[in-house]
């Protein structure tokens, strides 16, 4: 029989337990986040804080949560539309990296801006030494396109692509606006808000194996790519196909052709995969693996990706029936840029699939935060 | 308290018993005179057998006689120890001894649950893994771990590198801008 006192002790067993799996401290910002900042760098660093940053060990693992609050001044001439932190963990992370941009930035000289980085790192408990966590500045871009920074993890083409993306969508909701009015601006938002809520997106998670001799993945077989063709896309997709395993496919290839009078050194396919439905959704985006890519007119070369995608929606398999393909990015010898235009993307229907632009998503949020007349000021800024 | 047989008693005097058994004997013994004393008895016999079969004139009736006596006197001790003891159910869980096995059990779970929440363990994936998270993308390898969080933004856009990346993109709630957060691979 339990008497009250027995009630009590197992209380207090209780109580100690909670105890001992609570045991997180605080983070020293000192040894937490090292920030480097090149001396002749466009943005100088005006404030850090690292908030409620705890370290938390979990069984034979330290978990150190890790909330970055900082305040960067653009400190030339030009405007700054996107920033690029590269965020590194040498010791926890031997396979891997992480980076935070901020695009459709409109900061003018002199002007602050807040960037956040909310960052999770599981390692074992026993490695110490050096800070936890450095934070680099791998980029800036400029309104003119022109770029500052090391460019360690390819900023500066990311961020053309999402000014030229960003340039594009507010050039077609102005004209929204100077043809339809506020009316058809509004309109125009709850399409893009609705479209938003409605995508379907699936779970990726992709595996990178490390080279193994020998090694070869098993596939059911092997499908081949359909393709959407752009007029005025300079690279077009010739042939591809990838290894479909069930819910995985594996190692895809697509041959492609430029189609321009210049050279090419660098393209991405986006990869659509349909389900048993008939239901597609974006897979992934293929970018060319080779860094040293030049492709002159006329020629073929070949994108492909050793690699392992496994798609599960709400925690079910999917499992893939047919796959699409379309070039979504090509970046010239030169240095200029291609991205799909708006056209293109309604006419072959990848509106409903592709998810918006950064620039639509700021603008839709924006609308749907402050109004239409709050959008309509923001579109004037540009 | 239930004892063995004898003939589990004369296995063990004789060192014929398994590890299991004979450790289990051991904490009954240190416990039960009487078995104590029947097995000193066996281990004694055991000790003078061997003498014996060198001895052609030995009086083999006198000796079951004695042995026959020395297993009653045994039995006899045994029972004298089991009258002498309380039921089990009626001591078990009384006073401190529940306390203990309050503690005990709390134990087992507090050490149950420390190992089993998620502390890196080793990946059954020979590669480098990059997969969404409730609220981030991670880029995982073993029991080392990457994410980069998005805790309270709504709408976030996940896209997918195949080359090994993934890309979160959300309105940030607090600063108002985009944010495209990117895991790698090396």
């Amino acid at each position: 029989m339990w008497n009250r006192s027995k009630q009590r002790l197992a209380v207090l067993a209780l109580w100690s337990a909670a105890g001992v799996l609570a045991q997180d401290v605080p983070l020293d910002p000192q040894r937490g986040v090292k920030f480097n900042l090149p001396p002749d760098s466009p943005v100088t660093l005006l404030s850090a804080s690292m908030g409620e940053s705890r370290a938390t060990p979990r069984g034979a693992a330290l978990v150190l949560d890790l909330h970055m609050s900082l305040t960067l001044r653009n400190a030339t001439a030009n405007r700054i539309h996107g920033v690029a932190l590269r965020v590194v963990s040498q010791e926890v992370t031997v396979g891997g990296k992480a980076s935070v941009s901020v695009p459709s930035l409109n900061v003018g000289p002199g002007e602050a801006f807040p960037i956040r980085i909310d960052l999770q790192l599981m390692r074992p408990t026993q490695v110490a030494g050096g800070p936890l966590v450095q934070v680099d500045l791998d980029g800036v871009l400029f309104q003119d396109y022109s770029f500052y920074g090391p460019d360690r993890l390819n900023s500066r083409r990311s961020m053309t692509a999402w000014e030229m993306e960003a340039q594009r969508d507010r050039e077609h909701f102005k004209r929204v606006l100077a043809q339809f009015g506020p009316e058809g601006l509004r309109q125009s938002m709850l399409d893009s808000l609705t479209r938003e809520s409605e995508r379907p997106q699936l779970d990726v998670r992709v595996v990178r194996r490390r080279t193994v001799s020998g090694a070869a993945v098993s596939a059911d077989h092997t499908a081949q790519f359909a393709f959407l063709k752009f007029p005025d896309a300079p690279v077009e997709p010739v042939d591809g196909w990838a290894e479909l395993t069930g819910s995985e496919a594996h190692s895809p290839r697509i041959q492609v052709r430029n189609v321009s009078n210049k050279a090419v050194k660098y393209v991405e396919v986006a990869w659509l995969v349909s389900d048993e439905k008939n239901q597609q959704y974006v897979a992934a985006s293929l970018p060319a693996s080779d860094p040293d890519l030049f492709l002159p007119p006329g020629k073929t070369a070949r994108v492909l990706q050793d690699t392992e995608l496994r798609f599960s929606r709400n925690g079910d398999p999917v499992n893939i029936r047919h796959m699409t393909g379309f070039v979504s990015q090509v970046e010239f010898a030169d240095g200029k840029m291609w991205v799909p235009n708006r056209q293109n993307l309604e006419n072959a229907a990848l509106l409903r699939v592709l998810a918006p632009s950064a620039e639509e998503q700021r603008l839709a949020d924006l609308y749907r935060k402050k109004g239409i007349q709050a959008l309509m000021e923001e579109l004037k800024k540009f | 308290m239930r004892h063995p047989s004898e003939a589990t008693l004369a296995l063990f005097a004789g060192g014929d018993l398994g590890p299991f058994q004979r450790w289990r004997l051991d904490r009954h013994l240190a416990d039960c005179e009487g078995c104590r004393e029947e097995v000193a008895a066996l281990a004694g016999m055991r000790g003078i057998l061997p003498e014996l079969t060198e001895t052609p004139e030995v009086p083999w009736n006198r000796l079951a006689a004695e042995m026959k006596a020395n297993i009653r006197l045994g039995l006899a001790a045994g029972e004298c120890v089991r009258t002498g003891e309380a039921p089990l159910r009626h001591s078990l869980f009384t006073g401190a001894r529940a306390g203990v096995a309050v503690a005990s059990m709390v134990a087992v779970l507090v050490t149950a649950l420390v190992l089993e929440r998620p502390a890196p363990r080793p990946s059954r994936l020979d590669g480098v893994v990059v997969q969404t998270m409730p609220d981030g993308i991670q880029v995982r390898q073993g029991g080392q771990a990457l994410q980069l969080m998005h805790a309270g933004a709504h709408n976030v856009t996940y896209s997918v590198g195949a080359q090994g990346s993934m890309r979160a993109r959300y309105v940030d709630p607090e600063t108002g801008y985009v944010t495209i957060n990117n895991v790698y691979v090396e």
